[in-house]
C-alpha cells in the first residue's frame, strides 16, 4: 500500500518564508539562500589553517544566542571545524569568565565581565588583538558608524583588541504593555509619551480589573540591577542628565562631575515604584522572581506593564506569537517633557579573543563576514532591536516591522551620544579598575527601599549619593598614586550641549 | 625485647602508607592546599584576577570586622543553625523512633518517602520551591487561601519578615530524611535485649526511652549535633537558588556573603577575593571553634 505522504509546514517555516520575502522586497541584494534558512557565507579572504580544531565562544546569549545557533553550525561545516557556543546570563559571564582567565581555560571568543576595564584585560595580557586575523582591517573597520572603535574603548596601542557588531543605541527600560490591559484601562500608549500619574492610574485600573488574576505592574525585582536600570533611565528621561555604563559613568552628571542619585528626578523616579507598590498594583511576589521571569509572565497576562528592554521582543515573539502587546517610551514626570538619554561612544557587545585563543583565523573569518553589510542584515533580520545591528544601513534594508521597527525607531529619537571621560582621558580606566562599587549600591538601597527595609527616600539616596562621591575620589587617588594623570575634571564637560551628540570635535576643544 | 627503630616501623607498615598515599596526596591538593592559599589571599588586596596583588597584612581582617553586612551575614547563619538544627534533632528523632518498630508494616514506604528530598539535586530544590512559595498561583498560598488561613497571598521569600523562616522551612525538609537516618542507625545499636530487660523491669513507653533508651543513643546525638550544625552553616546552594541573600540581604548567610564579595555581582560591585578570603577565614575559624567545644562535650560525656 501505497503511504500518502503528509505535507508538514512547520510554524518556523512559514516565519522564514515569511520573512525572506520581506527582507527580498526590501533588500534585492539579499541572496535566495536565505529562504532556505540559510546563510550565504563568503570564501575567507585568505586560506584558512586546515587543522581544522574546535571554536568555544561565550556571550550574554538572548536573542544573540537565537543568531549564533543558526549561523554557527552553517559557517563550522563550511570552514570544517566545530563550534562549541555558551550564551549565558551576565550574572554567570560575571562568575565564569574571570574564573577561566585565571586557570586558563577561557573560551576563545568571549565577553568581559560587566563593569570591568578593557584596559586591564588587555594590560593584563587576557587577550589578543584582532589586527592579525581581520584581513584589511582598516577598510573593514572603515564601514562602521564613527564613534564605534576608539582608543581606550575597544582600541590599544594602535590595535584592536575590542569588536562590536552590534550598536548600544536602546534603553532596557521602554514600557512593554499588554495592549488589552491597557486598552481596557482607557489608555494608549502610542499616543504620547505617559506620565507617572498615567503610569499609576493605569496600573492601579488594570489592577482592579484584574481582581486578583492579574496587576497593573510586574518588575524582575530580585535581580538587583533592573531597580537601578528604571530609576536611572527614568531619571535621565526626566532630566538627570548624565551617563551610561560602568560606575565611572554611570550616575554622573557630565555637566558637573558630580553623581546625581540625589537628584529630584532621582527622587520622583524612586517614588513612582513606591507608589506603584503602595497602590497595590505591583504583582504579589516580585521580590522573588528574576527579570526572565517577570518577562516570561507577562505573555502569560499576569500583568498589565513591565519596564524592560528591547530583547523581550524576539522572545515573546518566539513564545507567544499570538500575545499582543506594544512598546513605548519611558514615562516622565508630570508636567515635564522628555529630556534625551544618553550612550557613550562605542559599540555593544564587545568580543575579545583569548591570548591563548588557537582559533584567531576563523573567529576572525566569521567576524570580519558579520561586519559587512550582508553580514549585519542577516544579524538584523534574527536578532531585530534586541541588539541592533552597528551599521544603521544595513539594519535599514532589513526590512523589520512591527516592535523591532518602532523601537528602533524610537531609540533613534530619544538617544543621544553624550561625553565619555575614558575618550578623553584614557588614564580613567585605571579608576575605573580601581574602583569598588560601595556597598550597598544604588541598586539594593531602592531594592531595600522598596521592601521597606529602609526607610526616607530622601536620607537613603544623599548617603547613597556620598558613598559614591566618596568611592570614587577613593579610586582617582589610588589611580594617581600608580601614576595615572587623572583629575575628577576629567568627569566635567563644560561645552557639553544636552541636545546634541558629542563627537571627536567637542573632545578637540577641551 | 628490642623496640624497633622508626624507620624499621615505617617499613613494616609500608603497605599502610601506600594505601593511604594517595588519599593524602587528594586530601592535600583538595583541602589542604586551598585552606593554605585562602590564608595567603586573605593578606592581599587582590580583586582574584588582575596580576596586581598588593599585600595588605591583616587590613582585610580588620575591614571585614567593622562591616555590619558581614556581621549581620554572621549572625544570620547562627539564627539558620539555630532554627533548623534542633527542630531537625527533634523530628528527625520522632520519626526515627516511630519508624525503628518492627511491627509498623509501612516503615519502609515512609523511610523511602522522608529519604526522597535528600536524593534530590538541591538546586531543583531551590528553583522549584521559588515557584511553590510564589504568591501568585503558588500552591503554598493556594492552600492558605483555600482554607482561610489567609485572605491574601503571602510573599513568603520576597517579604525580609518570611524569607529566612521559610527558607529554614525548605531546609528541615530537605535533610530530615538524613537525621532520621542517623537517628535510626544510633536506635538499631541498641540490643534487643536491653528492651526486654526493661520491659521485665517495668519500664515502658517515656519511661522506657527517658531512662533507657536516650542515655545508650546519647553520644550518637552528640555527633549527630555536631553533623547537622556544621551543616547548617553550609547551605549556599539553597539560598543562592531561593533568594540569592535577598530581599535586601534578608536571608545573606555568611556563604552568600563571601560569594558575592569573591565574585562581580549583579549589583555591579567589583570582585575582592581577597577580602571575600579573609571573611572565609574567619567565618572558618568560628565554625572550628564550634566544632572543637561540640567535640569536647561529647569527650565530656561519653566519660559520664
Amino acid at each position: 500500500m501505497k503511504k500518502k505522504k503528509d505535507l508538514k509546514i512547520s510554524r518556523r517555516t512559514v516565519m522564514k518564508g515569511a520573512l525572506a520575502a520581506g527582507a527580498m522586497m526590501s533588500a534585492g541584494s539579499i541572496p535566495s539562500k536565505l529562504f532556505a534558512g540559510e546563510f550565504n557565507i563568503p570564501d575567507p579572504l585568505k586560506p584558512l589553517p586546515t587543522t581544522g580544531g574546535n571554536m568555544r565562544w561565550i556571550d550574554s546569549g538572548d536573542m544573540k544566542g537565537v543568531f549564533w545557533k543558526k549561523l554557527f553550525p552553517e559557517y563550522a561545516a563550511s570552514r570544517g571545524i566545530t563550534i562549541e557556543y555558551d550564551g549565558l546570563p551576565w550574572k554567570e559571564i560575571n562568575k565564569i569568565v574571570p574564573i577561566a582567565i585565571r586557570n586558563g581555560t577561557v573560551h576563545d571568543v568571549f565577553q568581559l565581565p560587566l563593569g570591568m576595564d578593557p584596559g586591564v584585560a588587555v594590560s593584563e595580557g587576557w587577550v589578543q588583538p584582532w589586527d592579525d586575523y581581520i584581513e584589511n582591517l582598516d577598510e573593514w573597520l572603515a564601514n562602521f558608524p564613527a564613534g564605534v572603535y576608539l582608543p581606550g574603548v575597544n582600541q590599544f596601542n594602535g590595535k584592536t583588541y575590542g569588536l562590536c557588531l552590534t550598536a548600544n543605541k536602546r534603553t532596557g527600560t521602554c514600557l512593554l504593555y499588554s495592549e488589552k490591559y491597557m486598552s481596557e484601562a482607557g489608555y494608549d500608549p502610542q499616543a504620547g509619551r505617559m506620565t507617572y500619574s498615567e503610569i499609576r492610574d493605569a496600573a492601579k485600573k488594570i489592577t482592579k480589573r484584574g481582581n486578583g488574576q492579574y496587576y497593573g505592574w510586574i518588575i524582575g525585582g530580585n535581580q538587583v540591577n533592573r531597580w537601578e536600570d528604571v530609576v536611572h533611565t527614568f531619571g535621565q528621561v526626566a532630566g538627570a542628565h548624565g551617563g551610561r555604563g560602568g560606575f565611572t559613568n554611570r550616575h554622573i552628571n557630565f555637566q558637573n562631575g558630580k553623581f546625581q542619585i540625589a537628584s529630584d528626578q532621582y527622587m520622583e523616579a524612586v517614588e513612582l515604584l513606591l507608589q506603584l507598590k503602595s497602590d497595590g498594583s505591583a504583582f504579589p511576589g516580585v521580590m522573588s522572581m528574576n527579570a526572565p521571569q517577570a518577562r516570561a509572565l507577562m505573555p502569560q497576562g499576569a500583568a498589565g506593564m513591565i519596564f524592560q528592554g528591547p530583547w523581550c521582543i524576539g522572545v515573546w515573539g518566539r513564545d507567544a506569537p499570538e500575545w499582543k502587546y506594544g512598546i513605548a517610551s519611558e514615562p516622565v514626570p508630570d508636567g515635564k517633557k522628555a529630556q534625551p538619554l544618553y550612550i557613550a561612544e562605542g559599540g555593544s557587545n564587545t568580543l575579545w579573543l583569548s591570548a591563548n585563543s588557537t582559533m584567531g583565523p576563523f573567529a576572525g573569518d566569521l567576524i570580519r563576514f558579520m561586519g559587512t553589510e550582508q553580514g549585519q542584515i542577516y544579524w538584523a533580520q534574527t536578532v531585530g532591536a534586541a541588539d541592533p545591528a552597528v551599521n544603521p544601513e544595513a539594519v535599514a534594508k532589513a526590512g523589520l516591522t512591527g516592535p523591532s521597527a518602532q523601537a528602533l525607531a524610537m531609540f533613534a529619537e530619544n538617544l543621544l551620544v553624550g561625553p565619555n571621560p575614558i575618550v578623553r582621558n584614557k588614564d580613567v580606566g585605571v579608576v575605573a579598575a580601581k574602583s569598588r562599587v560601595p556597598d550597598p549600591s544604588l541598586a539594593l538601597v531602592i531594592q531595600g527601599l522598596y521592601t521597606g527595609q529602609l526607610k526616607g527616600v530622601e536620607a537613603q539616596l544623599k548617603d547613597c549619593n556620598q558613598r559614591y562621591e566618596d568611592a570614587l575620589d577613593q579610586a582617582v587617588e589610588d589611580a594617581r598614586a600608580d601614576g595615572a594623570n587623572v583629575t575628577r575634571d576629567d568627569w566635567v564637560f563644560p561645552n557639553w550641549d544636552i541636545n546634541s551628540n558629542y563627537g571627536a570635535s567637542k573632545y578637540s576643544e577641551l | 625485647m628490642n623496640k624497633k627503630s622508626l624507620s624499621k616501623q615505617i617499613y613494616d607498615a609500608r603497605w599502610c602508607y601506600v594505601f593511604v598515599l594517595p588519599c593524602l596526596i587528594l586530601t592535600g591538593m583538595f583541602v589542604i592546599y586551598p585552606i593554605g592559599m585562602s590564608w595567603y589571599f586573605s593578606l592581599l588586596d587582590w580583586s582574584g584576577f588582575t596580576k596586581e596583588a598588593k599585600f595588605i597584612g591583616l587590613q582585610n581582617y580588620y575591614e571585614a570586622v567593622n562591616d555590619q553586612f558581614f556581621w549581620d551575614a554572621f549572625i544570620r547563619s547562627f539564627i539558620f543553625m539555630f532554627g533548623t538544627v534542633p527542630v531537625k534533632i527533634v523530628l528527625g528523632f520522632i520519626i526515627a523512633v516511630f519508624l525503628n518498630n518492627q511491627v509498623l508494616k509501612l516503615a519502609p514506604f515512609f523511610r523511602t518517602v522522608i529519604f526522597m528530598p535528600v536524593v534530590t539535586a538541591i538546586a531543583i530544590i531551590g528553583i522549584v520551591m521559588t515557584f511553590v512559595f510564589s504568591p501568585f498561583n503558588g500552591p503554598a498560598n493556594k492552600f492558605l487561601m483555600s482554607t482561610n488561613l489567609t485572605s491574601a497571598p503571602i510573599d513568603f521569600l520576597g517579604n525580609p519578615d518570611t524569607v529566612l523562616p521559610t527558607v529554614m522551612g525548605v531546609y528541615v525538609w530537605k535533610w530530615l530524611g538524613i537525621t532520621m537516618m542517623y537517628w535510626l542507625a544510633a536506635l538499631q545499636t541498641v540490643p534487643q535485649d536491653v528492651y526486654d530487660a526493661a520491659k521485665i523491669d517495668g519500664a515502658e513507653g517515656y519511661r522506657l526511652w527517658i531512662h533507657i533508651i536516650l542515655p545508650i543513643v546519647l553520644p550518637f546525638a552528640i555527633v549527630i549535633i555536631l553533623v547537622e550544625a556544621v551543616g547548617a552553616l553550609n547551605v549556599f546552594p539553597l539560598i543562592e537558588t531561593m533568594t540569592a541573600g535577598g530581599p535586601f540581604f534578608s536571608s545573606e548567610v555568611m556563604e552568600i556573603y563571601i560569594f558575592r564579595t569573591a565574585f562581580v555581582t549583579d549589583s555591579g560591585t567589583m570582585p575582592r577575593l581577597g577580602y571575600a578570603c579573609a571573611a572565609g577565614v574567619f567565618w572558618g575559624v568560628a565554625v572550628l571553634f564550634i566544632t572543637v567545644l561540640q567535640g569536647l562535650w561529647m569527650r565530656r560525656t561519653r566519660r559520664i
